[in-house]
């Protein structure tokens, strides 16, 4: 019945079975007297690392010449979808690297971590591909769901429970707003597919006070709130900052990256595709100056490296949204680069957040001197905090100025405008860690272990792709344009 | 409209419950108020040795929540059971996967030990 759909999704099915057999291979193992109940969180996790690789590889080999649709229409594969699914994968990877090191010096002993990491890619996954309603809501949970629990998994951290049990509730809620919208979507058009969604909304004037359409209003709003708890846009961010700080970095690290790949793909999929109208276009407009001007103002009170990691990753999602709300399709192209871009940037930043956890770092301050202790992380830590803040020739520069640019190409140009001025704001901060590291001694030297040969290969990819990414963009800007394209058309 | 005679059954038995606890109300001596002992706590005939207050033992959770677990598990086997001979052998095939899973959730929480008591 299905043969060609199960050929389609085998990346997919291969990754559930991968996390299977991880899991029961992980337990019997590590209940097991004969072994002397061996620790097994580095094991699996380059097991999982292996089988992230051999997805990304089943994914790649089956690339779609067309569109195809799966499962009564539930699912689509196109350039978009094997666009984003292969870099959500290549970032799981590289969060997975990143951890290698981690779980030993954390001496945190729950193989668990690294079968939930895998279970939420899959959903995401999915959640890439969902062309339904129902089917975007069942694939949004199980990966909200496995995040809840990778938020605690320190037990014995009093942050770590209150950033799960904070992220839970949170989560929880706007899952129940995003439930509420499709339930009023269906309610008032019967139908949950997105193509049969975008068929009724095509030329129909939403409008809040129309005589059939405010229901449709409603649920749209709904839909667009649920999506912005869950991307940390601006009014509804609180959640972020307090679980960023208190989950285990590594999770932190996870939470930064991969859902915001997810998430963006699934929101333009839904909002572009399913609700072609630009009733919700003012929304995201508002969220994008909100979050913009958030993320540059409050970053600044910030000491906490994660904190303000967090308030960064608010302003970025300011920047992306700005894509969005253009519409068009050279604002899809550009909100695309910027979010490979962000990702980038933020996999680096956390691989050496990472690295430099001596001491527990958490501090800005604690960065005191460290072009002196260890003068080629500072430089690496300096270009990526420039390529942040948008200097010139690196890749946050790029990004951020298709994204002003399809802005002014849209005609929004108070949005272009608050862009450059917060991103002038927000190289303050950013700047600032470059001034610690360079110019302040501090009062007691904090000399950090030298990192794994894991995290730095990882760190000198991203940042070769950071520094030298204006030199031959052009790859990218076609991968891009091709994903735009394929949405849009 | 099947659902009339349970309601009906239900008001009954409320009522008939509340009826045989009252009657003994009507009938008993009062006689606790003669004994303030009588009202004390029960430990085997000693005086309470320590506060009542004692740690909650995960375990209960546990068990509540593979309860739950499982409970769904069978609300989802009660629709397939029903129509297993209309959704042929596709329809058997795509429950006997999601028993499967939930067989592999439970061998880990065997082998994880959530199972033993003591």
């Amino acid at each position: 019945m299905f043969e060609h759909d199960f050929l389609a999704l085998f990346p997919e099915i291969f990754l559930i079975n991968a996390t299977i057999i991880l899991l029961i291979y992980g337990v019997v193992l590590s209940t097991s007297k004969k072994y002397d109940y061996p620790p097994l969180v580095r094991n699996v996790s380059w097991l999982g690392l292996l089988s992230v690789l051999i997805t990304i590889i089943l994914l790649a080999a089956g690339a779609p010449l067309t569109v195809a649709n799966l499962f009564y229409n539930n699912l689509i594969i196109d350039n978009f979808t094997y666009f984003c699914q292969i870099f959500l994968l290549l970032s799981t990877a590289s969060t997975i690297v990143m951890c290698l090191d981690y779980f030993k010096e954390e001496s945190l002993n729950s193989f668990e971590s690294i079968v939930l990491i895998l279970l939420s890619t899959c959903s995401m996954l999915l959640m890439i591909s969902a062309y339904d309603l129902i089917v975007m809501y069942l694939a949004i949970e199980p990966q909200s769901l496995c995040f809840y629990v990778i938020a605690a998994l320190k037990r014995d951290s009093e942050f770590s429970t209150e950033a799960g049990l904070k992220y839970f509730i949170l989560g929880a809620f706007s899952s129940g707003i995003l439930l509420f919208g499709c339930s009023m979507i269906y309610g008032f058009t019967g139908v949950t597919n997105f193509e049969e969604l975008a068929k009724i909304f095509t030329g129909y004037k939403i409008t809040l006070f129309g005589a059939q359409s405010s229901g449709i209003f409603m649920g749209i709003l709904f839909i667009a709130v649920g999506f912005l708890f869950k991307i940390t846009a601006v009014p509804f961010h609180m959640w972020a900052p307090d679980v960023y700080e208190g989950s285990p970095t590594l999770v932190t690290a996870f939470f930064s990256i991969a859902p915001k790949i997810s998430i963006l793909a699934n929101m333009v999929r839904v909002f572009i595709y399913g609700f072609y109208d630009p009733t919700w276009q003012q929304l995201f407009f508002f969220c994008s100056i909100a979050s913009m001007i958030l993320g540059a103002l409050a970053a600044m009170a910030q000491n906490k490296v994660k904190r303000l990691l967090a308030y960064s990753s608010i302003g970025h999602v300011g920047y992306l949204f700005i894509g969005f709300s253009c519409g068009t399709i050279e604002g899809i192209q550009s909100l695309l680069i910027g979010v490979f871009i962000y990702v980038l940037m933020t996999i680096n930043v956390f691989a050496i957040v990472l690295a430099l956890r001596q001491n527990h770092f958490k501090y800005i301050a604690d960065l005191g001197a460290l072009a002196r202790t260890n003068p080629i992380l500072a430089i690496t830590l300096s270009i990526t905090m420039f390529s942040y803040a948008g200097i010139p020739p690196l890749a946050g520069f790029c990004s951020k100025f298709y994204l002003f640019f399809a802005a002014l190409g849209c005609g929004a140009y108070l949005l272009a405008l608050i862009g450059v001025v917060t991103s002038v704001i927000s190289c303050f901060y950013y700047i600032r860690f470059v001034k610690i590291m360079y110019f302040d001694i501090p009062k007691t030297w904090i000399l950090y272990k030298p990192m794994d040969r894991e995290k730095s290969l990882l760190l000198a990819i991203t940042l070769f792709f950071i520094t030298f990414f204006f030199l031959y963009p052009s790859p990218f800007f076609l991968v891009t344009h091709q994903m735009a394209l394929s949405l849009c058309l | 409209m099947e659902f009339a005679p349970i309601c009906v059954y239900l008001i009954i038995s409320l009522l008939l419950s509340l009826i045989l606890i009252s009657v003994s109300f009507l009938f008993a001596s009062s006689s606790s108020l003669a004994y303030p002992e009588k009202l004390s706590a029960y430990e085997c005939g000693f005086d309470p040795l320590d506060d009542a207050r004692s740690r909650f033992d995960i375990r209960f959770y546990l068990v509540s929540i593979l309860f739950i677990i499982f409970d769904l598990e069978v609300t989802f086997l009660f629709p397939w059971a029903v129509s297993l001979n209309k959704i042929g052998l596709f329809g058997f095939w795509s429950m006997i996967v999601f028993l499967l899973i939930l067989t592999i959730g439970f061998i880990y929480e065997w082998k994880k030990g959530a199972l033993d008591w003591e």
